[in-house]
């Protein structure tokens, strides 16, 4: 539904829109669903005249077929796929981040969401020189973590201090601060934000459940609209820009005891990419292992329900023993 | 893509009579004068002009949402500018990266009896000790929903830190810091709100912006505990999951926007898995993600462990710690084996 305007094309004037608006028509479905012939009788213009606004109005509403083989072409030139920087979550992905969809990365307290989302953001912005646009809706984001991981990959400052200044951070603790910042991204900051070198191929928001969650449930239903329009911006985001959204959620426990990702079934459907984080349960009370599980439960790629098991240590190795342990990652998995 | 309306900060009442009277998309709303849109959408002038300052604000001001944006190295400088809460046992501050994280939310879960409240009262104490001394001179606004604030044990525990000070006064700032630093100033720059159920909690939190602003020295935020309120009177446990995570990013909200650690305690639950039963933090597991960093102080026999359970910037970690009557302290390394109540004596002595 867009509202008519003089203007919008040719041959609609004030005066027109002013006699369509008398007629009961203000917006272009009308125009569209209407009977022209009566409405050319009612508003006293020509038929031929309403008949062309008619076709241009349809002409710019409407979307159009692409070929297949035009879509596959732009496709292989447009998308990439970013490793998220540890193997076994590459391999999990296979093999990485696609840009223009979005990936989910649900998982309990402590199951290393965050953790992942740095060390994806780190290897971005050093390894892959790009920026990334990290949305931090939790104030988990500690900027000494980056620099500890990035620590790990050079001990060159100088080269620290540059990907640092690759990663872009928006703080914002409420849905419409969250949905602002999205919109203003997508309405064309996100190319901006790219002065520093690179363009943007990621955007990561940590946590998504933590701001929609308050409004789910209850007898409002204005909770539901808002999770949609975020999931929307996100998705039309990634698609236009070619970036690859990252968006962790939390977890719930199902009548069964079993661990389901939150957000309910409408938000299922929102990410191409689930992947479930989870502690190894040990039989001690508190474990300190940084050993956590992963756990893919929807991919258009790969079965699902394939585990893999990764350490958080992975990105705050230091270079020498990097070679050793890879070897060791893969043998494990 | 055109922006929906329904995506606008503005009451639903409102959205929904914008949506009614055609205008689905803000870029309709662009070229509207405040008095045709009353007319046209039927609101009143007063919510016809807040509709269109929402809508420019999102369309045409590319600062509004662009200043609130910084780059990792401006925050890491940030980070480094503020200083954290030492709380007195090195062990821990060590664990915890140099203590209390300020700007940051930290929940404290534990069994009842384990210290949970005496650590509160030791960082409420902590959060006064001057610059000079390491401190960070702040001031500290204490939510008591237990009814276990003890005025006793604070004198006792500011006294001990006063004491402290004073031993260490080398030069003369520190001491001329000696002179406001003092049990009666940090009595008083304590602000102590007594919430009975969870609706005075709520409504609190909700003036509390206004406090802080006033008092900009505010620099704790203390809640104990969060638990208590939340985990009676309650029927419909959806609501409870929905409010507390309302009540999480209000806190995270205020403690990024005034620089202020946030002091959560929670009380521990048994959970039965698969016959088993295990001790787990109370309200829920969706509750677990609301701090950013999550403390767990335990006991192991006889003595107090302290393990941190979730933080972003640090890896678990298990400490000792012991509480004197003096406050919340480190364990002797020596006296490892001896009972609370023995080091506790040998400490009074050797000061």
């Amino acid at each position: 539904m867009v509202v008519l305007r003089e203007g919008m094309c040719p041959g609609l004037d004030e005066a027109l829109v002013r006699d369509l608006r008398a007629a009961g028509i203000t917006t272009v479905e009308d125009v569209v669903s209407s009977d022209i012939e009566e409405l050319a009788q009612r508003c006293t213009v020509s038929y031929k005249a309403l008949f062309a606004i008619r076709r241009v109005l349809l002409a710019q509403h409407a979307a159009f077929p692409v070929s297949g083989a035009d879509l596959y072409e732009e496709l292989l030139s447009s998308t990439a796929i970013l490793s998220t920087g540890n193997p076994s979550l590459d391999k999990l992905l296979d093999p990485g981040l696609y840009t223009g969809e979005i990936t989910e990365l649900s998982g309990g307290p402590g199951s290393g969401k965050s953790q992942v989302c740095f060390g994806v953001a780190v290897h971005i912005s050093y390894q892959l020189k790009q920026s990334v646009i990290f949305i931090d809706t939790t104030g988990g984001l500690t900027a000494s973590r980056l620099l500890q991981m990035l620590q790990a990959e050079t001990s060159n400052t100088e080269e620290q201090m540059a990907a640092l200044q690759r990663i872009h951070i928006f703080r914002l603790f409420n849905v419409f601060s969250l949905l602002d910042c999205l919109y203003g991204l997508r309405g064309g900051r996100l190319q901006q934000a790219c002065v520093g070198g690179g363009s943007v191929k990621a955007v990561i928001v940590d946590s998504v459940s933590a701001v929609i969650a308050p409004l789910l449930g209850g007898k409002q239903n204005e909770g539901m609209s808002l999770m949609i329009q975020v999931a929307g911006v996100l998705k039309t985001m990634a698609k236009d820009f070619n970036v690859a959204a990252l968006v962790t959620n939390h977890v719930t426990r199902s009548v069964g005891g079993e661990v389901q990702p939150g957000l309910g079934a409408s938000w299922s459907h929102i990410p191409r990419t689930r992947i479930l984080l989870e502690r190894q349960e040990r039989a001690a009370d508190i474990s300190h292992s940084s050993v956590r599980s992963a756990t893919l439960i929807k991919s258009s790629r790969r079965p699902c329900h394939i585990r893999e098991q990764f350490d958080l240590q992975w990105w705050s190795r230091s270079k020498e023993e990097s070679s050793g342990k890879r070897k060791r990652d893969e043998t494990g998995s | 893509m055109q922006r929906s309306v329904f995506s606008l900060s503005l009451s639903p009442s409102v959205k929904r009579k914008l949506v009614n009277a055609g205008f689905q998309f803000t870029n309709d709303l662009l070229h509207l004068k405040p008095v045709q849109l009353s007319k046209e959408a039927t609101l009143s002038q007063l919510e016809a002009l807040e509709v269109l300052q929402a809508v420019r604000k999102e369309g045409g001001g590319g600062d509004a949402g662009a200043s609130s944006s910084l780059t990792a190295l401006d925050l890491l400088q940030k980070e480094q500018d503020l200083r954290r809460i030492v709380t007195f046992s090195s062990q821990l501050d060590a664990a915890l990266g140099g203590g209390l994280p300020v700007g940051k939310t930290t929940e404290i879960c534990g069994a009842p009896g384990v210290g949970k409240t005496q650590l509160c009262l030791q960082l409420a104490v902590d959060v006064q000790v001057p610059q000079c001394f390491g401190g960070i001179g702040g001031q500290v606004v204490y939510i008591d929903t237990e009814g276990s604030f003890l005025l006793q044990r604070v004198v006792d525990i500011a006294t001990a830190a006063v004491q402290h000070c004073s031993l260490l006064v080398e030069d003369d700032e520190q001491r001329v810091a000696m002179t406001t630093f003092t049990v009666e100033t940090i009595l008083s720059n304590t602000f102590l709100v007594r919430c009975h159920d969870y609706v005075e909690l709520l409504a609190e939190l909700h003036l509390l912006p206004d406090f802080l602003s006033d008092h900009p020295r505010v620099r704790l935020l203390v809640i104990d505990s969060v638990a208590f309120p939340f985990r009676q009177h309650f029927e419909d446990l959806s609501q409870r999951t929905r409010l507390l995570n309302g009540l999480a990013q209000q806190l995270i909200a205020m403690a990024t926007s005034h620089n202020m650690a946030v002091l959560m305690t929670n009380q521990m639950t048994t959970r039965l898995r698969g016959g088993q039963s295990q001790q787990v933090p109370a309200l829920g597991e969706t509750w677990g993600h609301a701090p950013t960093s999550r403390l767990l102080l335990h006991w192991a026999g006889s003595r107090r462990l302290a393990a941190i359970f979730k933080s972003p910037d640090h890896t678990g970690a298990t400490v000792q710690y012991q509480i004197t009557s003096e406050g919340f302290r480190d364990i002797d390394q020596s006296e490892q084996t001896h009972t609370v109540q023995s080091t506790a004596s040998q400490r009074d002595t050797g000061h």
